[in-house]
């Protein structure tokens, strides 16, 4: 059964992973398992042991496939509208037909673009009540009156209709944008099964529940408690009761999947439990166990510490390989983003933490640990992986941001990000801003230049460009001392990950422990739209340079990856397009990063 | 003479980086002298602090104004406009000085937070924009908060100018600060501690005059009394909530005032004291309504 990060995997147009697959092989990190987490904070216990489910795929079971295949029926037939799962009597049936046979009622119901159609669903057809015909012009029978609800999944809007069976007319039809109607009972019960069969629910409450323990949104006011509020889906909470606690499992009814678990106090007194949703669920879970604290992850060799930061993204440190320093810190400091339609238009993006940051886009998702493995099936490292993300991404002037790091089984690694579109128009070009700091306290830097390393004597940087030389094997710089460093390649489009060159500006800078020169978290240090070498390092560097040789050194490395929306040449973008009736995000990330190889090697 | 009873002070309604003026029980303001001066028609101009390619304050002269998409006429900053970079509220008084303070837009790079406390006036006659006042920061002024000065209020019998800050406020101490400044001497008179407050406005629905303010942590609307002078009285209390309304549960009330009729319309978005761009934060308004007989605040609609 594919995992949900797997299926994200599958419709990455670009995506050539030569060699190279991933798997997921647990989600790390406060455990993310619902049990009690070791680490310390200020957070509440409840944020730290909440659980995102984001990976978990559900499509085998037989009632989700049933489901699924209902919806694909509906949208197969002349009138693509998934009629009511729940048994209604004769004159509701009656009602829901005059209805959906409707022009105005059903105004809605194909893309007008593309006349695909959306997924839409008749969700309840009830006695209309008097309160109900304020807008209606002509005689009806008020008995013989049905109210018919009837949700568009894509556009997030509710259509009703006025029928009267008697007439066998609509006698009014309007609709309400951003509104979700009561569920049916057929959702109903498909969500609590949805809930009662994960395991990650089943873990949390120790036993298999039954249906009967979920008490089940069924007003308004439940419904009312959870939402999906990034995804814009319909979301539900099944709750269950176990103590003086209560386990909140949100539910999509749009995916038909989990999306998190989290454990909230009953109780009589004291104020009311806070509102769970898809946001708050995901805020708190990363502020509490990845902005709060730093982690440990030993893999392979490897040993390091991560975290998200403010305003550089996710930050590994401490990096050892077999026991060896390898790097005291590495992160993301900037994206800068121009637009070359217009002089001077663009933004400086910082990446971090959803709350209290200086981020401008934020993560989503809780790091990622996933394995490397090569074309044999064989385990040669893994990544650490972050992704943050814009509300409204992918729609224009939205963002969403990758960043991974690698780590290969022989010493290997590689700093890389990419840009998932879709941003302010197709004249963007991204400028990542990198900082590796290494461990190494008597480095050197060299760059191969026709045949010779040629070693740096002080701070400096350079461009990568088509008249760049490099080594037989791809290399271009090397730091480190003799038997005690890495060659550095810079991308060029060989690493199989649909990355199409760095065009990359280096730099090298001296650390120094009592400078401020990065190592703490910076803010935003270039502007959005300098096309050239001014995009911020270069501030630790002018106008004395310092002398670099046997020194600890940090190396700045900014990719320049320009943007593309042309069918079939895509690239740092992404496109909404319809799949089963719902919008799914088509991506074309525009990966970028050297791979650092030991020198030894 | 007319010209200050119709200059309007119109923005989108969709960004938090503004301030709009109303005119409401407390309005005094006057047009600023240097509108007419700059050569723009007062009926047809506004200042805006949202325009996201023109850093600062700026007057645009629109063929419609109150409809972003509407056609700009003439577009103009006084030097001085820019040189605190972002800005996010703007206030009027009666004399048609302007008050308004730095915020950061997207990135810290023209706002260094350092500069995040200070209040500056732009001259009802020459239009020059001046550092007018410096609000002490906390000692735990720290890098993870982007924001100071969040709010403004203005009450007009007192000439009494409310500034909220939210400064030196980390994720787990509520640090902020509400200042009553006096605008004839420039000096702070009074101030409600360890409050995050964001929106704020004047109502006299109680029969008092009322501060509201909307909190930062949480989607509560608060009031404080205050008295003949502009000063405080007692302690915040609690007004109402727009928690669990709306399309996302969990707004803050980003901008509050109180319209004819008494009816508090409150503006929220989300906001968690990140640098998310206020454009891709949707916007909704929630109206209240005082509720005599019982003694409070009712949600009468969006």
């Amino acid at each position: 059964m594919l995992t949900h990060f797997q299926k994200m995997k599958l419709i990455v147009a670009t995506n050539r992973l030569i060699g190279v697959c991933m798997l997921i092989i647990s989600a790390l990190g406060c455990k993310n398992s619902g049990n009690s987490s070791a680490s310390t904070t200020l957070y509440k216990e409840d944020a730290i042991n909440s659980v995102l489910a984001d990976t978990i795929d559900m499509s085998g079971f037989p009632f989700i496939q049933e489901r699924e295949s209902r919806i694909a029926q509906a949208l197969q037939s002349p009138l693509p509208v998934l009629l009511s799962g729940d048994s209604l009597s004769t004159n509701q049936s009656l009602a829901q037909i005059i209805a959906v046979n409707d022009s105005l009622f059903t105004k809605f119901i194909y893309n007008p673009s593309t006349h695909q159609p959306y997924r839409s669903e008749i969700f309840g057809v009830y006695p209309a009540r008097q309160s109900d015909m304020g807008g209606v012009k002509t005689a009806y029978n008020l008995a013989s009156s049905y109210r018919v609800e009837m949700y568009n999944y894509p556009l997030n809007i509710t259509s009703i209709a006025l029928v009267d069976i008697q007439q066998k007319k609509v006698l009014q039809s309007y609709y309400l944008a951003s509104t979700q109607p009561d569920i049916s009972l057929s959702l109903k019960n498909l969500a609590i099964k949805i809930a009662v069969e994960s395991e990650i629910v089943q873990t949390a409450l120790g036993v298999k529940p039954t249906e009967k323990d979920a008490l089940m949104a069924s007003t308004l006011t439940s419904l009312n408690r959870s939402k999906c509020e990034r995804s814009r889906h319909l979301c539900v909470a099944p709750t269950f009761v176990k103590g003086d606690k209560a386990l909140w499992a949100i539910v999509d009814l749009t995916d038909h999947r989990l999306v998190g678990i989290r454990w909230t106090n009953v109780g009589n007194s004291g104020p009311a439990a806070p509102m769970i949703t898809e946001r708050r669920l995901q805020d708190d879970k990363i502020t509490s166990c990845f902005c709060e604290v730093e982690q440990k992850l030993s893999k392979n060799g490897w040993d390091l510490k991560y975290m998200l930061t403010s305003s550089d993204g996710l930050r590994v440190s401490d990096v050892t390989f077999n026991k060896k320093p390898v790097i005291r810190s590495a992160k993301l400091v900037d994206w800068h983003v121009s637009y070359s339609g217009t002089d001077g238009f663009g933004y400086s993006d910082a990446v971090g933490c959803p709350y209290f940051s200086q981020a401008a886009v934020v993560a989503w998702e809780i790091p990622k640990i996933v394995e490397l493995k090569d074309n044999a099936d064989r385990t040669i490292g893994f990544v650490v992986e972050q992704t943050y993300r814009s509300e409204g991404w992918p729609e224009a002037c939205n963002y969403n941001y990758r960043q991974r790091y690698e780590f290969y089984n022989d010493g290997k690694f590689r700093v890389s990000c990419a840009s998932i579109g879709r941003g302010c128009g197709n004249t963007g070009t991204y400028r990542p801003v990198f900082r590796i700091a290494f461990a190494n306290e008597q480095s050197n830097f060299y760059q191969w230049n026709n045949g010779n390393w040629e070693q740096w004597q002080k701070e400096k940087w350079n461009e990568q460009m088509a008249t760049s030389t490099y080594t037989p094997e791809g290399y271009m710089y090397k730091i480190g001392s003799t038997n005690n460093g890495f060659f550095i390649e810079p991308g060029k489009g060989q690493f199989g990950d649909g990355g199409r060159g760095d065009f990359s500006y280096l730099y090298v800078t001296k650390h120094f422990a009592d400078k401020q020169e990065g190592e703490n978290d910076l803010p935003t240090i270039g502007p959005c739209c300098n096309v050239d070498y001014h995009q911020g390092p270069e501030k630790f560097i002018e106008p004395q340079p310092d002398d670099i040789q046997n020194s600890s050194l940090v190396v700045w490395y900014v990719s320049q990856l320009r943007n593309d929306d042309r069918k079939g040449n895509e690239y740092c973008w992404a496109e909404n397009i319809l799949d089963k009736g719902v919008w799914t995000t088509k991506v074309y990330p525009c990966f970028a990063g050297p791979m650092f190889i030991p020198v030894s090697k | 003479m007319k010209n200050y009873l119709i200059f309007l002070l119109l923005i989108s309604f969709y960004s938090c980086k503004e301030e709009e003026v109303e005119f409401s029980v407390n309005n005094c303001k006057r047009n600023p002298v240097f509108i007419n001066s700059m050569g723009f028609n007062p009926t047809k101009s506004f200042l805006s602090t949202s325009d996201e390619k023109i850093m600062g304050l700026v007057l645009i002269e629109s063929e419609m104004p109150g409809n972003p998409q509407a056609k700009r006429l003439k577009v103009s900053q006084h030097p001085s406009w820019t040189k605190a970079g972002w800005l996010a509220p703007i206030l009027i008084s009666e004399k048609g000085d302007i008050y308004t303070a730095p915020a950061p837009f997207i990135n810290i790079l023209n706002n260094p937070i350092a500069n995040n406390n200070t209040i500056y006036k732009v001259d009802n006659s020459s239009g020059e924009m001046k550092e007018y006042l410096k609000l002490p920061f906390a000692d735990s002024i720290n890098t993870e908060n982007p924001f100071g000065i969040i709010g403004m209020a203005y009450l007009c019998e007192t000439q009494t100018l409310y500034v909220s800050t939210v400064a030196g406020s980390k994720r787990n101490e509520e640090n902020g600060h509400i200042y009553a400044i006096n605008t004839e001497t420039g000096k702070v008179i009074d101030e409600v501690k360890n409050t995050d407050a964001m929106g704020l406005g004047i109502s006299y629905m109680r029969g008092k005059r009322e501060l509201y303010f909307g909190t930062g942590r949480n989607s509560d609307v608060a009031y404080i009394e205050v008295n003949s002078k502009g000063k405080f009285v007692g302690s915040p209390k609690f007004a109402l909530t727009i928690a669990g309304l709306g399309p996302r549960g969990d707004d803050k009330v980003r901008k509050l005032r109180a319209d004819q009729f008494g009816n508090l319309v409150l503006h929220g978005m989300e906001f968690s004291y990140n640098l998310i761009p206020p454009r891709e934060k949707q916007e909704t308004i929630y109206q209240f309504r005082f509720n005599e007989e019982q003694e409070k605040w009712e949600y009468s609609g969006n």
